[in-house]
């Protein structure tokens, strides 16, 4: 989990999505009694990897000599309910994000095949982003949004709508989603380094190390998705033909999105 | 107001974000409860829970017994019930709400206890029916006043949405997560946990009723109960899968035709 966190972009374990991987049915081998489990649209999702089984955890023993003496404060009820809103609304946001892509993808791959490399390096971010945030929502037991088959369909929507429309309007709502994420990000960025100094047993204060882990993620990612925005500009975002209508309108329904995201 | 109460209490804000343990100092209370297992309440009640409640039922008298037999002066009675307030339609008296919400929280942590999800690999986790029996088992010795647990619990009143509820699937929640389990980042998650509770309050309803030796029939009606909800989870898994292949297959198909002529 931990190398999962900290691993650098690029160097993707996850294999590429393509159409071939789609139709693939995954199979969970670790379940121990044969029993197939729940899932809604595996085969849509880009990946069956699950980031806490291929990295296999370290013997209870090593980790016990692990265990840090200096220990914190317990976090606050309000702490704890902001982390949780924050792993719930970020994991929605990527998933989003990737199925905006894969959206995008399925129309303009055929017509504009030069754009293909730009177009998969992007979603193959956001699925190692999709990943991280689905682990920890896993790890800390955080709910997942109950709107999440809404924003699936809602997602796939937006990103064959534009793509169909041209080229350029995609690249448009590439960068209004990604204004609005990274806007987004910062903010929680802002709270994560401002309210979650704890006490600490031996008398100084500090911020526990999974916090700190969490915002060195969000940081990585807040910087991914700039980055994607740079690209989205540089493939003409801004001659998409009703650019501020497009732009302005998916800005909006983002932050409508991250509202009720964060809540329900 | 009911309204809001149910919403927030019973689905979103007890399902919060659970912090790595090894980085903080153990947490003061057993939340929800307001002790811990080294207080005096908590000695007071697991012996009223062990001992009288199998002879008197979840009553006044099984904590005063429990009293008298410690030492200590039957007053206490009022400091046990102190963090519940009083129900208004039903007649319960505070001492033995908090009675009963210990018998939820408590057997709830005992059931996973040594277990370690973050730690242990997932193939050495029990599975999700061992837990379940396991939780049915530790009910045994108070069999007889299952009933009337269960009619306590299930009254509509306010403590139905703030214990009854909450605890129903925080315990779900818990046997998920510290089984081997598959779990989801889904609906799936919600789900899975509702078939869970739903499971665990069928077959303890047919605990209720259930006369034969040693609860052995309760025992096989769970495991059948769970492993029909995990087959009901197959038939959509398969239903949804095969939909999935027919939408790509005649994608695809029609993207040929396009592309031929």
């Amino acid at each position: 989990m931990t190398a999962e966190l900290q691993q650098p972009k690029g160097n993707h374990r996850y294999q590429e999505p393509s159409q071939a991987r789609m139709l693939k049915i995954p199979y969970n081998s670790t379940l121990s009694s044969g029993i197939r489990s729940f899932s809604v649209l595996s085969g849509l999702r880009a990946t069956t990897i699950e980031p806490s089984n291929t990295n296999h955890p370290k013997s209870q023993s090593h980790l016990k000599n692990d265990e840090p003496t200096v220990k914190h404060a317990n976090l606050s009820n309000a702490q704890k309910a902001y982390l949780d809103r924050a792993i719930r609304v970020d994991q929605a946001g990527e998933l989003g994000a990737n199925y905006i892509y894969a959206g995008q993808m399925f129309v303009l791959l055929r017509k504009h095949p030069h754009l293909k490399p730009i177009l998969t390096h992007m979603w193959e971010q956001e699925v190692h982003h999709h990943n991280t945030f689905n682990a920890l929502q896993l790890k800390n037991r955080v709910r997942p949004s109950l709107l999440t088959p809404f924003w699936k369909v809602g997602a796939i929507a937006m990103g064959v709508t534009t793509a169909a429309i041209s080229p350029e309007a995609a690249m448009a709502c590439t960068e209004a989603v990604e204004t609005v994420i990274g806007g987004h990000y910062n903010e929680q960025l802002r709270v994560l380094t401002n309210q979650f100094e704890l006490d600490k047993t031996d008398g100084t204060r500090g911020v526990p190390k999974e916090v700190r882990k969490l915002i060195n993620t969000i940081k990585e990612f807040r910087d991914q998705e700039l980055e994607h925005l740079d690209t989205a500009i540089k493939n003409d975002s801004k001659e998409a033909v009703p650019y501020k209508i497009i732009t302005e309108g998916i800005k909006g329904i983002c932050r409508i999105a991250v509202w009720s995201a964060e809540r329900i | 107001m009911l309204n809001r109460s149910i919403l927030k209490k019973g689905l979103f804000s007890y399902r919060s974000y659970h912090p790595s343990l090894k980085e903080y100092v153990k947490p003061a209370t057993l939340s929800p409860l307001t002790y811990n297992k080294e207080s005096v309440q908590y000695k007071i009640l697991s012996n009223a829970l062990t001992k009288w409640v199998p002879k008197h039922g979840f009553k006044e008298k099984a904590i005063t017994d429990s009293l008298n037999e410690l030492g200590f002066s039957s007053s206490l009675l009022s400091v046990i019930g102190a963090s519940n307030s009083p129900a208004i339609f039903r007649s319960i008296s505070p001492a033995v709400m908090e009675l009963i919400k210990f018998q939820l929280v408590s057997k709830r942590y005992e059931l996973t206890e040594n277990l370690c999800p973050d730690t242990t690999p997932k193939n050495e986790l029990p599975s999700l029916e061992s837990l379940l029996l396991k939780r049915l088992e530790m009910d045994k010795a108070i069999g007889k006043q299952i009933p009337h647990l269960f009619a306590e619990l299930a009254t509509p009143s306010s403590f139905l949405f703030d214990v009854a509820l909450p605890e129903l699937h925080r315990l779900s929640d818990d046997m998920i997560y510290f089984s081997n389990e598959k779990d989801h980042h889904d609906m799936a998650w919600y789900t899975k946990r509702l078939g869970v509770s739903c499971a665990y309050v069928s077959s303890k309803l047919y605990m209720a009723q259930d006369n034969s030796r040693d609860f052995e029939d309760t025992l096989s009606f769970a495991k059948d109960k769970l492993h029909r909800i995990m087959k009901l989870g197959e038939y959509y898994n398969n239903t949804e899968e095969y939909a999935w292949y027919m939408f790509m297959v005649s994608t695809n198909l029609v993207r040929a035709r396009l592309a031929r002529s």
